[in-house]
């Protein structure tokens, strides 16, 4: 049985020595803060502006524009690292998906319709968007005006009679939703791309490819029974290294030619970055926020955590993946190298609120043991994903 | 003619309607597209009831004394076109010459003309640019105005906004969720989903059902309108749909 060795970045930070962050001392002035009862802050625009260390890219009107009360607007696309969700990934619409399948649309509408005061129960993604509201609060509190949150997005190609039920629920959890796109069927991919879409998550393995084919980190969620319990004080987030954050090149080796000439086409090319892969942007759009905390001396309280779990080996072919991770400038807070062993336990230990992977056999094995995994249907491993469970269903 | 109680009386100017003239028939203009689908609906209004009287009314106002009001006729029956009539006004007289005809919906290519007119009460809006022929008729209603109604930026027109979109929402009810020759788009562009909420059952309480929804919470419109590609929009005074 093959030893699984974990490694806390830092540690590895004494051996691979990842590159430093230079900071200009912080000048910060503090602010009169509010909170509401949503999480998320208010300041005083009357008080003395805040100099952030960073630069920022807020447009001028919201620095010298007033802010009412009532005024608590979402920020920028192209400022924010907005997330699109799906309405059945997001919330738990099977129920409603029979009645779809059975009975065809407009029955379903009808439906939907009569239960429209009835909120749907959390879904899939539920918890990953509710750490990512717990991290917007945290990055209110340290930088007020700052545009650089999380903007989540309902992205449905629902039919907008089913929109009251929609908002009805999003206020019912106290979601913090402001922005929604119900194409009422046609497809969500352009709209994905006006929102400058960081990550998009949904149920349709389809929609998640056609977002893929348009450079936009995707990725399929599916309900399980089992959910362990996750953090409400810090997002994790676990990726999967080959055809996720790398490329699949290494996975082809592999798939064509076997274990001992991937070893040594690894050995070989160690020295060579891998090529990039669907979740790397998002990778990179984490680590951004990351640094935020940072910069206020918050590294060890960081509500924000990143892991890799590849089954690749800490000794030998998992050089090349932290030496790339290294060279791209991208920090990972763990790395765990399973050298083939199954992830379903390694993950059940670390509880992220999402994991991504781009073989159907890791997504079902993590899921088993409750975890919720996101499926990326990219690279080789695609032809070959054969699903265990018949019934493997959205 | 149509039922003049019961059809939906739209003017188009023929500034926008036909472009300049090569040969003996004008060229399409911008606002082709948009009689194709109004034609469309009405062909699937009657194939469904043949009696049918709530019905598109085209009328075709010229005020444009370049453009001959023999060439406009015979250019209209070149492509097929069906008006129910022509005016041949001149521009002072334009919001009277809708008024006199039962207009509900004026539209224009031209922001001036088309603000002038509904702030004289009369329904107006822009027309949109369409690229390519699109399947249905679609109209876009801006949520803020009906959310908010004391910030519309034209008060004046309100109530014919109101009425046009009852009328509106009975036609769209005619077809089923899908294969509907007339989609309504609803778009809030400022306040968040608790407002685009309050526009769906406001709209629903007069009788009119949204396909699409979108709430932009203070995002651009500009990518989000080019994708939607609406035909014209409703409820925002006038508005530059290139914006």
């Amino acid at each position: 049985f093959a030893a699984v060795l974990m490694f806390p970045m830092s540690l590895l930070g004494i051996l691979y020595c990842p590159r430093g962050m230079s900071l200009d001392p912080v000048q910060v002035k503090e602010l009169n803060v509010s909170p509401s009862p949503n999480g998320d802050s208010r300041a005083s625009w009357e008080e003395e502006e805040v100099e952030e260390e960073e630069e920022d890219r807020l447009g001028i009107a919201t620095k010298t524009k007033p802010v009412s009360v009532t005024d608590l607007s979402s920020p920028k696309p192209e400022n924010a690292v907005t997330v699109a969700v799906s309405s059945r990934v997001l919330f738990r619409t099977e129920l409603e998906q029979r009645v779809f399948e059975q009975k065809g649309v407009e029955e379903y509408l009808r439906y939907q319709i009569e239960h429209e005061n009835e909120p749907f129960a959390p879904g899939p993604a539920f918890p990953f968007v509710k750490a990512l509201e717990t991290v917007n609060a945290r990055l209110r509190e340290l930088y007020p005006q700052s545009e650089e949150l999380f903007d989540i997005v309902l992205v449905t190609y629902n039919h907008a009679h089913v929109g009251i039920r929609l908002i009805n629920t999003i206020n019912h959890h106290n979601l913090f939703i402001e922005r929604f796109c119900m194409t009422g069927g046609s497809s969500p991919i352009g709209y994905l791309k006006a929102w400058q879409t960081n990550l998009y998550l949904s149920a349709d393995a389809d929609k998640v490819r056609e977002a893929l084919a348009e450079g936009i980190a995707a990725a399929t969620m599916f309900m399980t029974e089992k959910l362990t319990e996750v953090s409400e004080s810090q997002l994790r987030v676990a990726f999967d290294g080959d055809a996720v954050l790398f490329s699949d090149e290494s996975e082809r080796i592999f798939k064509a030619h076997g274990l001992d000439k991937f070893f040594q086409h690894e050995q070989d090319n160690e020295d060579t970055l891998l090529d990039h892969g669907p979740l790397k942007g998002f990778l990179e759009a984490l680590g951004k926020l990351q640094k935020k905390f940072y910069a206020k001396g918050q590294r060890l309280d960081c509500p924000i955590r990143t892991y890799l779990v590849t089954a690749r080996s800490a000794a030998s072919s998992g050089i090349r993946a932290l030496k790339t991770l290294r060279a791209w400038g991208l920090e990972i807070d763990e790395a765990l190298f399973l050298a083939g062993a199954p992830k379903g336990p390694m993950l059940e230990k670390i509880r992220p609120h999402i994991y991504f992977d781009d073989q159907m056999f890791h997504v079902e094995g993590a899921a088993e043991m409750g975890t919720v995994a996101a499926h990326v249907p990219y690279g080789v491993a695609q032809k070959h994903n054969q699903p265990q469970k018949p019934g493997a269903r959205k | 003619m149509k039922d003049a109680d019961r059809a939906l009386v739209v003017a188009v100017t023929t500034r926008a309607v036909f472009d300049a003239a090569a040969g003996d028939v004008y060229g399409m203009g911008v606002a082709f597209p948009l009689l194709q689908s109004l034609q469309k609906v009405n062909e699937r209004l009657l194939e469904k009831n043949p009696a049918e009287s709530l019905l598109f009314d085209v009328v075709l106002i010229a005020t444009d004394s370049q453009q001959q009001s023999s060439r406009i006729i015979s250019s209209t029956s070149h492509y097929g076109l069906e008006v129910g009539r022509f005016c041949f006004s001149s521009r002072e007289d334009l919001v009277e010459t809708l008024v006199v005809n039962n207009v509900q919906l004026f539209l224009s290519t031209d922001r001036d003309e088309a603000l002038q007119v509904s702030q004289k009460g009369v329904l107006s809006a822009l027309l949109g640019r369409q690229e390519a022929p699109s399947e249905s008729l679609r109209v876009m209603l801006c949520g803020d105005a009906i959310v908010r109604p004391d910030c519309d930026p034209v008060p004046a027109s309100r109530g014919a906004a109101q009425s046009f979109s009852a009328r509106l929402g009975e036609m769209r009810g005619r077809f089923g969720v899908s294969g509907s020759p007339l989609s309504i788009v609803l778009v809030t562009s400022s306040g968040g989903s608790k407002s685009c909420g309050v526009a769906l059952q406001t709209l629903r309480s007069r009788g009119l059902s949204v396909d699409e929804a979108y709430c932009l919470a203070g995002a651009p419109r500009g990518p989000i309108l080019s994708l939607l590609r609406p035909h014209f929009l409703l409820g925002d005074g006038v508005i530059d749909l290139e914006d």
